[in-house]
């Protein structure tokens, strides 16, 4: 029992797409930048985004912030929750076979997101802002995603300027491409990591900030934006900087359209063949891998 | 090698002592009442409430003394929301902790699971959380049901919604076995109301974003939406509805639409939002205010939901069935629960010889100002409801 | 010392074929658990043990075979024996489909398109409602077999360790590990790298695939949340890994070891066992990522065929 597709409905969720692509893409910036420089594949990230969210959550609840200010406190609180990660366990595996990473990092989620459970319960909670949309014709454009997008961009831009202009931006940078030619060059690889891990979490954390604004939050909420950056970096090249910003985008849209058209059940694995087809058509991504 | 060997030896002895050993029950010992519940993973926060039922039924009933001059004590485990470890915990709660009777799991697809379990151990098991009905209509005879099946969850809202001359329904549920129930329960009961359903589609577990969905909904235009939920999607449907402006003039959900949170998180965009529940807190059931003041004490701040309700209602249809069977066999209660005409709690209680209830009522509520009220059905209704709901510009 | 290996082996056989007869049904179901999570620990080890290929999605065997079986049984009315076999049978063919594209994959990718595999299976098992139920799940007639499911899911662990033994101290074993160690070496040196992957992944999917089908007929009732979880493939990386991955015996011990110690966990910590999972995980990967085995193997130089 289904309905006639129209335009219209067809604009709307390209507009939904590509809404929900910007956030996508940013938090899967933080595993693009993780696996750059450490060639690790981090399973945590969904829950350091978790997490992000728990903190924009509670500081609305308690203190009445506004959700959005309360980036100022996730970000950073994230970041020093992945220094954290990366000196206390990670930086032991970044050169251990990929299993290794991937265990570890396991390990920690599901660590974090049961003492989640037990320390704000398995309750789902929202943060009520923003509420309602802007009609524009046919076409409804949701407040809150519209402001969350407009983060989101900001945010990745920012990213991108500092991987482009700073001096710690561009050691990053040649860290990803060649470790030993970082080394020789006198970049402090260790260190490296540690901002890495740090800045991812902190997109992480912004992602789950944002998200948080948009649906409904609860502890095991994470693993589906792990497995969304997953195809968003492999999409976009892992590695590859541009490629995620690319693929965060494309994943939004392949998912709307393919609800629209099909079901949304079935959207998931779209998004998955569509994954499988690039990577034996195009084994480094879109993009190319590695390149920044 | 020598350390290899002795592992093994040490290994298989290990084995063979943890799967042999029990440890005998005492006469004057506590009556030992088995459950898993789904404590972590998807179906958590719901099986957290009906915990507390449980624990709270418990301490109720050993205050007043017990049963059959015994304290009835619950052995509990968590089955992570999966079915597998609840057939695995059962099978240990009734031959390895050898407990003298089980109470249900939460969710039909668990119940469905593990009633293979203890129907093979001709143990009564009372299901407070399962309404499948599929599941009390296999010829088992040790399970009994303690709510309105799932198939007629949204009876009230098709049947009000033909009541005012409205034409068209969409359904709308997530994909797993108690939804699924409930759509083909309700496309049927939307026929024999002369309602014309446009629209079916079902959406996977922890779905976050229905975009797409509802953007189709919002072309088929029907008069009324009804969801067949488990609370984080009846959240998130109505949040999205007035995100992309759809107006149903009637919009139901089935699970999650009664938890207080539900209103905490929308506000007044849960206003004219009807839910389809099992029970109230102001449905006049014996001993319901109690219940409410008692849950309030012992759990501050946790939610109150038709779970717990339902898991102390389920306890105390156990435990009075034990009072009149008088013993803790399996066969004299199951006698006993089939006699049963009562009511606890959490509402009427009589099952059919299948141990399907037939005595349970569903009841339909609006938000209206921030309070539940009941609109259907006439007998019970507390309120009229508001209808139509105006769209989401004129609020 | 050998002989008394044997003999402490045999030992262990005959108690665990004679254990049914004072088993409770927990113990039945127990031990029964216990075959199918050392049979996954093996059939995973065979890919990712032996060749580093990491399946990370290795459960979307075991949901295949559960989902063959369940519908052999419940919808053409088969015996679960042959049912179960061909649940090993639907396995392997869909590791012949996926493996023969996706071993190309190298690392990470390989990692990550399994993980896709099995959320595509998932999905596809809910779509196809006719045929499996959907979202409803498979209900399969009530049958009380466990004990016959005992043995059969105690022969697959076997088999497979077995066949773990078998190709272990064989040249396959030999040409696998060394695609482990280098794969371009290893292609240098003549090996026929993508049709040896292609071997081990085959043989590493039928037991999975059969062990599925004896979980759904012992269980009686999957839905697609429940046959494919992602912390089924993490848990028997896990049991594989802290055995030691990579050898004979070490998936079987660490399926042992970390079961046995869940189930008595479980109970004491309603909400906190999760927490102890993890950090299990941490501790494994961070302090022994040989695993009890692998550090065994170096102190006391044990053969590499343990």
């Amino acid at each position: 029992m289904g309905v006639i597709i129209t335009p219209a409905m067809v604009g709307q969720v390209v507009i939904s797409g590509l809404l929900a692509g910007a956030l996508y893409s940013m938090v899967a910036l933080g595993l693009a930048l993780i696996f750059g420089v450490m060639r690790v594949i981090n399973v945590a990230h969904g829950t350091i985004l978790m997490l992000g969210a728990y903190t924009t959550f509670w500081w609305f609840q308690l203190l009445g912030i506004n959700p959005y200010l309360s980036l100022l406190v996730s970000m950073p609180l994230m970041f020093l929750l992945g220094v954290f990660l990366q000196r206390s366990m990670v930086h032991r595996v970044v050169d251990a076979p990929e299993l290794s990473s991937l265990l570890l990092t396991f390990g920690i989620s599901i660590a974090l997101v049961n003492v989640t459970q037990y320390a704000f319960s398995s309750d789902v909670r929202s943060v009520e802002f923003l509420t309602g949309s802007f009609l524009v014709g046919p076409l409804a454009l949701s407040k809150s995603r519209l402001v969350s997008f407009a983060f989101a961009v900001g945010l990745t831009l920012f990213a991108f300027w500092f991987l482009q202009k700073t001096k710690l931006g561009k050691a990053i940078r040649a860290t990803s491409q060649s470790r030993e030619v970082a080394m020789v060059c006198g970049v402090n690889v260790q260190r490296i990591h540690l901002y890495a891990f740090g800045m991812a979490s902190a997109l992480a954390a912004a992602g789950g900030s944002l998200v948080a604004v948009v649906v409904a939050i609860q502890p095991e909420m994470g693993q589906v934006y792990t497995f969304k950056s997953f195809l968003v970096i492999v999409l976009g090249g892992a590695g590859n900087y541009p490629g995620a910003l690319l693929g965060g985008m494309l994943l939004g849209l392949v998912e709307q359209l393919s609800s629209l058209f099909l079901t949304t059940q079935v959207s998931e694995a779209v998004a998955y063949v569509l994954l499988v087809l690039v990577l034996l058509l195009r084994p480094t991504g879109l993009l190319g891998g590695r390149s920044t | 090698m020598r350390t290899a060997f002795r592992s093994m030896t040490g290994l298989a002895t290990a084995l063979v002592v943890l799967a042999g050993s029990w440890a005998p029950a005492s006469a004057q010992a506590p009556i030992k009442i088995g459950a898993s519940l789904s404590l972590t993973g998807t179906y958590a926060a719901l099986g957290q409430n009906q915990h507390r039922g449980y624990q709270l039924c418990a301490k109720h009933v050993n205050e007043k003394g017990g049963v059959l001059g015994r304290k009835i004590e619950f052995v509990l485990y968590d089955d992570q929301s999966q079915p597998a470890t609840g057939v695995r915990l059962y099978e240990k709660l009734i031959t390895q902790d050898k407990v003298d009777l089980v109470m249900g799991p939460y969710s039909s697809a668990i119940t469905e699971a593990v009633a293979n379990v203890n129907e093979k151990y001709k143990m009564p098991m009372v299901a407070p959380m399962a309404s499948t009905t599929s599941i009390f209509k296999k010829g088992r005879k040790f399970i009994f049901m303690v709510q309105s099946a799932a198939e007629v969850y949204l009876e009230g809202l098709v049947e009000m919604a033909a009541k005012r001359g409205l034409k068209t329904i969409a359904i709308i549920n997530e994909d797993t076995l108690f939804p699924k129930a409930t759509v083909q329960g309700t496309i049927e009961l939307a026929k024999k109301n002369g309602l014309q359903v446009v629209f079916v589609e079902a959406y996977p577990k922890g779905n976050t974003d229905f975009s797409a969905i509802l953007t189709k909904i919002r072309a088929a235009n029907p008069d009324v939406l009804g969801a067949a939920t488990y609370f984080d999607d009846a959240v998130a449907i109505t949040r999205q509805m007035k995100e992309l402006n759809v107006n149903p003039k009637m919009y139901g959900v089935t699970v999650g639409g009664d938890l207080p949170t539900f209103y905490q998180l929308l506000g007044k965009n849960a206003e004219f939002v009807y839910g389809a529940t099992q029970w109230e807190v102001e449905l006049p059931y014996p001993g319901a205010k109690e219940f409410l003041q008692a849950y309030s004490m012992e759990f501050p701040g946790r939610d109150l939901s038709y779970h717990s309700a339902g898991g102390y209602g389920g306890c105390q249809v156990l435990v009075e069935a034990i009072k009149r069977a008088g013993s803790l066999d399996g066969e004299k209660i199951r006698e006993a629960v089939l006699k049963l005409d009562i009511n606890t709690v959490y509402g009427g209680f009589k099952v059919d010889p299948d141990g399907f209830q037939i005595s349970h009522k569903m009841v339909m509520f609006q938000w209206q100002e921030g309070k539940k009220v009941i609109v259907w059905p006439d007998e019970l209704a507390a309120g009229k409801a508001l209808f139509p709901t105006p769209p989401w510009t004129r609020r | 010392m050998k002989r008394a290996f044997i003999a402490a082996l045999g030992v262990l056989l005959v108690a665990l074929a004679l254990y049914p007869i004072t088993a409770t049904g927990y113990g039945i179901r127990f031990m029964l658990q216990l075959f199918m999570w050392v049979a996954l620990a093996q059939s995973w080890n065979l890919i990712s043990g032996l060749t580093g290929y990491v399946s990370f999605g290795h459960v979307a065997f075991f949901g295949t075979g559960a989902y063959a079986t369940g519908i052999l049984v419940a919808t053409h009315g088969w015996h679960w024996m042959p049912a179960s076999l061909m649940g090993g049978v639907a396995g392997a063919i869909l590791a012949l489909i996926i493996g023969y594209p996706c071993l190309r994959l190298k690392g990470p990718y390989f990692a990550i398109s399994m993980l896709g595999l099995n959320e595509v299976m998932r999905v596809l098992v809910s779509y196809f409602e006719g045929l499996t139920g959907g979202g409803s799940g498979l209900s399969l007639p009530a049958l009380h077999a466990s004990v016959q499911i005992y043995y059969a899911t105690g022969l697959a662990a076997v088999a497979v360790t077995a066949t773990a033994f078998l190709i272990i101290t064989s040249r396959f074993g030999l040409r696998l590990m060394t695609i482990r160690e280098d794969e371009v070496a290893a292609e240098a040196m003549g090996i026929d790298t993508a049709r040896y992957k292609l071997y081990a992944f085959l043989l590493s999917a039928f037991v999975p695939g059969v062990v599925g089908g004896l979980q759904a007929r012992d269980q009686g009732y999957i839905e697609p949340m429940a046959v494919f979880p992602l912390l089924t493939t993490i848990t028997m990386i896990v049991m594989a890994l802290f055995g030691g991955k990579g050898t004979v015996w070490g998936p079987a011990l660490g399926a042992v070891t970390l079961f046995v110690f869940q189930e008595l966990v479980w109970a004491r910590f309603l909400y906190l066992h999760q927490v102890l999972f993890g950090a299990i995980i941490i501790v494994v990967v961070l302090l022994m990522p040989r695993g009890i085995l692998g550090i065994l193997q170096q102190r006391f130089q044990l053969p590499r065929t343990i």
